[in-house]
């Protein structure tokens, strides 16, 4: 990347960044000159909108880590407001491709090879695109049908000059706003996540690992890895078919049960989660297939965590005591998973502990770690800003909240309860 | 049961008062944990919610008895041995081999705390399901208290402690707050997965019908085999030589197993009143309610002797020469271990062998 495009890309950020000062700190300097109370709450919700729309245009438009920091903050219902959440949510799955001739050269690089001496057939029209790379279908000289990833050129040195832009953004942000969200930590997760990301070695190990753990399992499916055509940007992979998990209607057509899919893909996660401490963070519904027999195919091992010691048996116990309604287990649980306030009171939790039962007094959970008890949670935390979510708690949650989301387009319920009996 | 006098009770109760409780003069406090149950002014122990449940029961029973229906009972001798046995656990402590006891511990703290599922089965319209009526019956009570004191009982609620936190406490008093091993959750939840979907035991009734009567069997046979655990946790957690708190950590599973007597009393009672009923298939014919009960029953028992002995093995060997390392000797503790394993053999028979098929 040349000097022009870096600076075009500072440029388009200072850009950004000043389209949202200008929309929360003009009206909220013109009202104090007018003694007019100051706007709270859902009053901002306008104002949230339109930044939100001005944080996706600069994300589309420069990609790489923008959009993996967009990424990050559809992630963060606990931080952020509705509308900047739903907004970039999109970006999960709606990024645009780069053209052919760009990614057959990166192939060809990192191979050393021209393509047609690896592959027999290489698809120019990709399967999909996301920030950091995008697959292509192709197949190999003796037959064999692969997914290839690739990265995007130059996409290190992107990242590098866009982590810098953001960074500077969020310094001047935090040193004018009297109360700012605090966002270098979230930027700083982001950087390791992106280099996790980065590394394809990395995501065959993370394959190679989950597919250890359900080896015994018929019913999960984790594509082969072709290492002697892999490198640290190319990634190719067994091609494995099916319907997309959220294609209900496809589901049916083959005789499968969505209860039944449901229902594996919540043993898988909470298996990889609680019981290994290791589990692919990004289960949104382009990472997940089911095969005409009902089996499961985990693809996109980029963004795979290991979880600290200890962290599945204190998620394990927050889980249960919210499903089984017993508030001063639910306390302990959070304080054992590293939960934090500022003061160091506890009565925090005891207030959304008690918020989670209130939720609960009508409808039992049932078993069902729902996106409405996610968003309950995540929502009471955000009201209660003196909370410090760990880390880790906010992937696993984010992972959950995106499986129950394929629960629901399913019509389906994802059981936990049963899923942590092991059936 | 501390119900046995009350055969002349009511038999029809509503969902609050088979969830009260009493009062206590002293609560239980458990390590720390406020739990449920208490005790009265004499000191004893009374557990949650029986103020008027145990009575409830006992009317039920008297009922059945009226009726000449029989009160079904498991054969204990099909109960498989606790693994490790009590004296294996104890060499194992001796020789600071802590692991398997603190995972077998916390297992079945877990296993404890999951009996809350039961409140989530469904219970389907009875009225519709069975020819005879319902009224007055343990069956009728399922969903209107029963199922959520049991739920209660195993979990917790609210801000009181159940059975998963009093297990949690004795392990914490006896070890003194040991490190959990982190495959706990593993070794709960199997390695291989749930594998493939079996067979339905009793199709011809409703899917919602055969999940609770599966699902009261299982949990029946589990609380009567629980039997031999709270035994084995007892006398482990109750040795002087291997417990820092031998007094308390014994008896509060002393006080588990005296709350688990109304659950294994509710089940007998209600899958009693359906042997003694006629079920509506969804084909528009009836099938003996005796008949669909043995059947589940027979096979869950016929399972478990076969793969409990085998599950629980596997579940303390799987890192028995990892755990053992701590040992001076590992070699010689285990082949000591293996000599004082339990020899058991299991009845030919579990006493509900199915009948020839007979539907009207």
């Amino acid at each position: 990347m040349n000097r022009a495009a870096r600076l075009r890309r500072t440029l388009r950020v200072a850009r950004a960044a000043a389209s949202l000062w200008c929309l929360y700190k003009l009206p909220a300097a013109w009202r104090r000159l007018r003694g007019l109370p100051e706007r709270k709450g859902r009053e901002l919700d306008p104002t949230h909108e339109r930044a939100a729309k001005v944080v996706l245009a600069c994300a589309l438009d420069l990609r790489g880590v923008i959009i993996k920091t967009c990424q990050a903050v559809a992630t963060r219902s606990d931080q952020f407001p509705p509308a900047f959440v739903d907004r970039l949510k999109q970006l999960h799955d709606a990024v645009p491709p780069k053209p052919f001739p760009v990614i057959r050269e990166v192939v060809e690089r990192e191979l050393g090879k021209p393509l047609g001496a690896v592959f027999a057939r290489f698809e120019e029209t990709p399967l999909a695109s996301a920030s950091l790379a995008q697959v292509h279908g192709a197949r190999l000289h003796d037959g064999r049908e692969v997914a290839v990833k690739v990265q995007y050129p130059d996409i290190e040195e992107i990242v590098r000059t866009d982590i810098r832009n953001v960074r500077r953004a969020c310094r001047v942000y935090e040193r004018f706003d009297p109360q700012p969200l605090e966002l270098l930590p979230l930027l700083d997760e982001l950087v390791s996540h992106t280099a996790l990301e980065l590394d394809f070695q990395r995501e065959a190990d993370s394959a190679d690992r989950v597919r250890r753990l359900f080896a015994g399992n018929p019913r999960v499916v984790v594509p082969e890895i072709h290492r002697e055509f892999s490198t640290r940007r190319v990634l190719v992979m067994e091609r494995v078919g099916g319907m997309k998990i959220t294609d209900k209607a496809a589901l049916v057509a083959a005789g499968l049960d969505p209860v039944d899919v449901v229902q594996d893909l919540m043993d898988v996660w909470v298996r990889m989660i609680l019981a290994e401490g290791f589990f692919q963070a990004d289960p949104h519904p382009g990472n997940l297939f089911v095969t005409p027999e009902g089996k499961l195919v985990l693809l996109d091992f980029g963004l795979s965590k290991e979880l600290p010691e200890g962290f599945g048996l204190g998620l394990f116990e927050l889980m249960f005591s919210m499903m089984t309604l017993n508030e001063a287990a639910m306390l302990r649980a959070f304080q054992e998973l590293g939960f934090e306030t500022k003061t160091g009171d506890s009565s925090t939790f005891l207030l959304i502990a008690r918020r989670m039962m209130e939720r609960s007094e009508s409808g039992r959970f049932e078993g069902e770690f729902t996106e409405e008890m996610t968003g309950e949670l995540f929502e009471a935390i955000r009201e209660n800003p003196v909370v410090r979510v760990p880390t880790d708690f906010v992937l696993v949650g984010r992972a959950f909240g995106l499986l129950s989301g394929i629960a629901h387009t399913l019509g389906s319920r994802a059981n936990v309860l049963q899923a942590m009996r092991g059936g | 049961m501390q119900a046995e006098g009350y055969a002349d009770a009511p038999l029809v109760w509503s969902r609050e008062a088979l969830l009260e409780s009493g009062g206590y003069a002293e609560p239980l406090v458990a390590n720390g944990v406020r739990c449920h149950g208490g005790f009265d002014a004499d000191g004893r122990y009374r557990s949650p919610r029986t103020l008027h449940r145990g009575p409830a029961i006992s009317a039920w029973q008297a009922r059945l008895a009226r009726e000449g229906t029989p009160l079904l009972d498991l054969d204990r001798r099909l109960m498989p041995p606790q693994y490790p046995n009590v004296a294996q656990a104890k060499l194992l402590l001796a020789h600071g081999v802590r692991d398997p006891v603190v995972r077998a511990l916390t297992i079945i703290s877990i296993v404890e705390g999951f009996g809350a599922i039961i409140r989530d089965v469904g219970v389907p319209d009875l009225r519709a399901l069975l020819v005879e009526p319902v009224e007055g019956t343990a069956l009728a009570h399922l969903a209107e208290g029963l199922f959520e004191a049991h739920a209660r009982d195993e979990s917790g609620w609210r801000d009181e402690g159940g059975h998963k936190q009093m297990w949690e406490a004795a392990r914490d008093l006896a070890f003194e707050r040991p490190k959990l091993p982190g495959d706990v959750l593993m070794r709960m939840m199997g390695r291989g997965g749930r594998g493939e979907r079996g067979e339905r035991l009793l199709p011809e009734l409703d899917a919602t019908a055969e999940r609770l009567i599966v699902m009261m069997s299982r949990v029946l046979v589990v609380e009567i085999f629980a039997e031999g655990t709270f035994q084995w946790g007892i006398e482990l957690l109750s040795d002087p030589e291997l417990s820092a708190e031998p007094e308390r950590a014994g008896a509060l599973v002393r006080y588990v197993r005296a709350d688990e007597s109304p659950h294994v009393e509710y089940l007998r009672t209600a899958l009693s009143e359906l042997r003694g009923r006629t079920l509506r298939t969804v084909d528009g014919r009836t099938l003996p309610g005796r008949t669909a009960v043995d059947r589940v029953l027979h096979a869950m028992l016929r399972s478990l002797v076969r793969s409990r002995p085998e599950e629980q093995r596997e579940d303390v060997r799987a890192n028995l020469a990892e755990d053992m390392k701590v040992a001076a000797n590992p070699a010689a503790l285990l082949e000591a271990f293996d000599a004082l394993d339990s020899v058991w053999t299991p009845p030919a028979r579990t006493g509900f062998e199915p009948e020839p098929a007979a539907t009207g």
